[in-house]
């Protein structure tokens, strides 16, 4: 228990908190009733799910065709909402992994929340390419190296749009392994508190006989390291594998070197962007403020600011590598992505990941939640941008002016977009409904520490 | 390894020491190992750092067992890989070699990830004891996972003085002692609290 801490360190839990209290605390919106504004908001994500059913039924009926892309613009929101998606949920893995590997214990109270937003964001990132290939019925064949009797048409291992299928499912299931080992001993604590059967029943199951024997906790330990050792690299990998997407292209603008740790920086930026969103208002809502602390927004509005900038870098030294480079096809792709008819969009990019973080060097903006909130939309958003600047501005001119084109969403692909949203909320709605938001058992090894 | 008295059933008469402070059981742990009295386990709401040297127990071996399986992870897919771009059906691509072991590379590092992390997760529920739906038979108080700590002995063992050890666990601030002795005929067993 102990450990040599400097006493002008806030603490990690704000007040005096006992064992007993963190449970009372973290278990009381399972064990009550679902609250109005719980109602409000999941009858709200719910009707944007039903967005998504509809709309991809329509993609799914009459095809792609119901998008907007052209024989030129062959990848625009979709692919745009793949990466936006993927770079979410990396905050996840990396507060829960490397942070653990670099013994932050400020991760405890946040580590929970963030992983769920990880499997759900990769739910919804995995919907797009699915869906873009076409016929979804066949898709299994696409995908994964199936026997089958075309041939036998195999994968193609040299292409990393295949590579990517590896990287995202080994992603989602390595986070939903891990996010589901830390789950166990807190659903054990809810079925030990059960009143009523069903709670008892479905508890009892999950909880796979967890007794909170030593002998399991020293394995669990174990286990938990190593998982956090492996998931280190292949969160990094599976950004690595999306920007090989386009690195590997020879389309200007996309054949660049910089892309794997650019994308990676982008990633943690935006998934640190989304976590903040969800967090300052869960904190308020479930009144969890003194396990999520002012320390807590504080420690991820420097990672924000931090990865902000390195993004920025990569931009900056992008158009740099660009013109250094002579190749007039370079040269051309990033100066029309500033100036060209998308201009809008690389501006507000710049502006929402480079610019607009750079005010969390005041320790006033650092600590302050409703501007932490109005910012990490403000990243959400310039992330987004990002995406779309990458693919769209590098694909709409083509060697020949013949080619050249332009591209806008139709309303079955916005419909998409928003209705992933729907399926995140819904999901997340039913997380912090029927599973404890705060990871217990590791905050309650904490109550006394100082950051 | 599999020691069957390390299970609350297999043992006649059973010592409980309830807490509800982490240092007070910690401390109290390493003062009975070192008396050398058996401890069956100590059940705890959360990770208690130091508790399993204050019992004796050994780092576990499941990272060997993560190695292994993700070398035959590594192994399924350069075979996997090979087997389709070699040998079952030979495409040229963009005029690159069949065998373009740099391109296998993130299948290779994915499926070893995959398999080294299932597999110590399926090794760790399996050497546990642990799945889905099953009714757990140690909870000695339904608060061992909320906010007390059972430090559960053995006092079948020749040479442990009862008396002795409840004075010790009642000094090392223990909130409640039980006594539990087991009626293997029947299944049942009868406690008593002692404080």
């Amino acid at each position: 228990m102990s450990h040599h801490s400097a006493s002008i360190r806030p603490r990690l839990v704000s007040t005096d908190k006992s064992l007993a209290d963190v449970s009372n605390d973290i278990c009381r919106p399972i064990e009550n009733k679902a609250s109005t504004s719980w109602k409000v908001g999941f009858t709200l994500a719910v009707l944007f799910l039903g967005l998504l059913g509809i709309t991809l039924t329509i993609t799914t009926l009459f095809g792609i065709g119901t998008w907007g892309l052209n024989k030129t613009v062959q990848w625009g929101w979709d692919i745009t909402n793949f990466v936006f998606w993927v770079g979410i949920g990396h905050a996840g893995t990396l507060i829960s992994a490397i942070l653990l590997l670099f013994r932050q214990k400020w991760r405890m109270s946040i580590n929970r929340s963030a992983e769920a937003m990880t499997i759900f964001a990769v739910m919804c990132a995995a919907i797009f390419p699915l869906f873009h290939m076409g016929r979804i019925w066949v898709g299994a064949y696409w995908v994964l190296p199936l026997p089958n009797a075309f041939g036998s048409l195999w994968v193609n291992f040299n292409s990393p749009l295949l590579w990517d299928v590896f990287a995202i499912t080994t992603y989602f299931s390595v986070s939903l392994l891990f996010w589901y080992l830390g789950l166990i001993p807190d659903i054990a604590t809810i079925r030990d508190r059960a009143t009523t059967p069903a709670r008892k029943f479905w508890y009892n199951f999950f909880s796979m006989g967890w007794t909170g024997s030593t002998r399991t906790w020293n394995r669990y330990e174990v286990v938990s390291l190593v998982l956090a050792g492996i998931s280190t690299p292949l969160v990094l990998s599976v950004h690595t594998i999306v920007s090989f997407d386009f690195a590997t292209s020879v389309v200007p603008g996309w054949h660049t070197t910089i892309f794997p740790p650019y994308f990676v920086a982008g990633a943690i930026f935006s998934g640190f962007g989304m976590v903040l969103t969800l967090l300052i208002i869960a904190r308020k809502v479930m009144n969890y403020q003194e396990y999520i602390t002012i320390g807590h927004l504080e420690a991820m509005s420097k990672v924000v600011m931090l990865t902000g900038t390195l993004v920025g870098l990569a931009y900056i030294t992008e158009f740099f590598i660009a013109a250094y480079s002579g190749v007039e096809y370079e040269q051309y792709a990033f100066i029309n992505r500033a100036t060209g008819p998308y201009w809008w969009a690389y501006w507000s990019m710049m502006t929402c990941n480079l610019v607009a973080p750079q005010v969390f060097w005041f320790k006033w903006a650092r600590t302050t939640p409703w501007f932490i909130f109005l910012l990490s939309i403000v990243v959400n958003v310039g992330m987004w941008f990002e995406r779309f600047v990458i693919i769209v501005t590098s694909l709409h001119r083509e060697y020949l002016p013949s080619g050249w084109a332009m591209y806008s969403p139709t309303w079955v692909e916005i419909g998409i977009f928003l209705g992933t949203f729907g399926l995140f909320f819904t999901c997340f709605f039913l997380f912090s409904k029927f599973l404890p938001v705060i990871n217990m058992s590791e905050v309650k090894t904490i109550l006394r520490d100082k950051e | 390894m599999f020691d069957s008295k390390l299970s609350l059933k297999n043992n006649k008469t059973l010592l409980f020491g309830i807490f509800e402070s982490g240092d007070h059981a910690l401390d109290t742990t390493r003062k009975v190992y070192e008396k050398g009295v058996d401890i069956i386990d100590c059940y705890t709401p959360y990770p208690i750092h130091g508790m399993e040297k204050a019992m004796g127990l050994k780092r576990s071996r499941l990272p060997i067992g993560a190695f292994i399986c993700g070398s035959i992870g590594f192994s399924l897919a350069l075979t996997l890989q090979s087997f389709i771009m070699y040998f079952d059906w030979p495409i040229i691509i963009g005029n690159k070699p069949y065998v373009g072991i740099p391109s296998w590379v993130p299948v290779l590092f994915e499926f070893s990830i995959l398999c080294t992390a299932f597999g110590i997760g399926i090794m760790f529920f399996a050497r546990n004891k642990m799945i889905h739906g099953k009714v757990p038979d140690e909870i000695v108080d339904p608060a061992q996972t909320d906010y007390r700590i059972v430090l559960a002995m053995s006092l079948d063992e020749e040479g442990v003085n009862k008396d002795e050890l409840i004075d010790l666990l009642r000094k090392g601030g223990a909130v409640e002692i039980k006594e539990r002795v087991n009626h293997p005929s029947d299944q049942t067993f009868t406690e008593k609290v002692l404080n």
